[in-house]
């Protein structure tokens, strides 16, 4: 066992995780966040995506040790029902949710794009999701809701 | 779930070199995009370095015209550093091109070359740089090139007991450089086909060409007597369609012809058409 010492969601956090525990068991089953879904376990569609400094990495190809001393987000960074996200409300209302499995890791990677360019062009957007599948929407929705939360949207990390 | 192992995660070179010579049944972890697949399929281990904490195999310098890249630096960390698009364009494309951008701030140079996958997009640009890979041990160190250094399809010369800590390539100025590639669709996808280019021109003729085509053959590979053949040639279509016409002998003559050549022949002409002619 190895003591994991990170932030997760601005708060200090410890747990004990495997030598060969992934990232997306630990934050599922030890830490009961379950909107980091398990989709391929092998790094190609993009369900299991959290932010790492800020960055997407996919929790199922992370080991759980690797995480020690960073800053770790996941989608309940961004908000909760009470008080939703600009880009949680723009997925809303440009009909960019359909099943939802997607979407924590859709709308985290957007996140980390809207924090390095707040105005993003159509072509970033869909380089910054390449590695997010979507089998519902076809993409378009979820292009054009993050373009307009993009004008209204001051992402603080 | 993966299989059990024991992991360390060394703060230091000579520490990772020290588990490496000590520990059974040993793999280093340099990002795991492609190790951690494998061992979800089954490979296993009973210990593993964990190499992504050791800063100084993530620096990239430059001196005296020769860029050394630490083999932990991620394609994203290359694929956005100053001195790899000024002297090593095509690279600097390639990398910003591997996987998805969550595989990029993953996955590492040293992981992509270890791999050996013929379908990685690093391989081309490395081998117009005239790569060489260090690898160290706790009793030493040897260089080779990186042709050298790719043995066959995702097998290398590296030793169990060695570390990849740097690659070095040649700095490229004064040369119109890149890096294209055919793929299924635009992103996150693997290369059917990828060239890399650099090519000094003046007053009409060529200077100094190089040229790496991937993903072809089973190792990229570079068509050097062709490029030498061209070394102060007139930039005509004659010129361009014998180069073309001899790149493609040495395709067949490396790999036999395959049924995957009916697309792949005509494409490679027209990518080398366009590219010669820039």
């Amino acid at each position: 066992m190895k003591k994991v010492d990170f932030t997760l969601n601005g708060k200090s956090t410890t747990i004990e995780v495997e030598d060969n525990e992934t990232f997306l068991q630990a934050l599922r089953e030890r830490l009961n966040i379950k909107s980091v879904k398990e989709g391929c376990s092998i790094g190609e569609c993009g369900a299991c995506t959290v932010l790492i400094d800020n960055e997407p990495h996919y929790a199922c190809l992370t080991l759980a040790s690797k995480v020690a001393g960073h800053d770790v987000k996941t989608v309940e960074f961004l908000g909760d029902e009470n008080l939703l996200h600009p880009l949680q409300e723009a997925f809303i209302e440009y009909g960019a949710v359909q099943c939802g499995y997607c979407t924590p890791g859709m709308l985290l990677t957007a996140y980390s794009l809207l924090l390095k360019d707040q105005h993003p062009a159509d072509v970033d957007i869909r380089e910054a999701i390449s590695g997010n599948l979507c089998r519902c929407t076809g993409y378009i929705q979820i292009v054009e809701a993050i373009r307009n939360a993009a004008g209204i949207c001051k992402c603080n990390s | 779930m993966l299989p059990e192992f024991a992991s360390v995660i060394p703060e230091s070179k000579e520490k990772a070199l020290t588990l490496l010579s000590s520990l059974d049944n040993v793999k280093v972890f340099a990002g795991g995009t492609d190790l951690l697949v494998k061992m979800r399929r089954g490979e296993s281990y009973s210990n593993i370095i964990d190499i992504t904490q050791i800063s100084d195999l993530q620096v990239i310098s430059e001196q005296g015209g020769l860029i050394a890249i630490g083999a932990a630096s991620t394609h994203k960390a290359i694929s956005t550093h100053t001195i790899i698009k000024s002297q090593a364009s095509s690279l600097a494309t390639a990398c910003g091109w591997v996987g998805s951008p969550a595989i990029r701030n993953m996955g590492t140079i040293g992981g992509n070359l270890v791999n050996a996958s013929p379908a990685a997009d690093s391989l081309a640009p490395l081998l117009i740089h005239d790569a060489e890979v260090v690898l160290e041990s706790k009793d030493g160190m040897r260089r080779m090139k990186v042709e050298d250094f790719i043995l066959a399809p995702y097998k290398t010369a590296i030793d169990a007991r060695e570390l990849l800590t740097l690659i070095q390539i040649e700095g490229l100025t004064g040369y119109r450089e890149g890096y294209k590639r055919v793929t299924k669709r635009a992103r996150w996808a693997i290369s059917r086909l990828s060239i890399a280019w650099a090519i000094q021109e003046a007053d009409g003729l060529y200077k100094d060409v190089k040229l790496a085509i991937g993903s072809c053959t089973p190792m990229p590979f570079r068509p050097r007597v062709i490029e030498e053949s061209l070394r102060g040639k007139t930039k005509s279509n004659d010129t361009i369609r014998a180069a073309i016409e001899g790149i493609l002998e040495d395709i067949k003559r490396i790999s036999g012809v395959r049924p995957s050549f009916v697309y792949k022949i005509p494409v490679v002409k027209d990518l080398l058409s366009e590219i010669l002619r820039g």
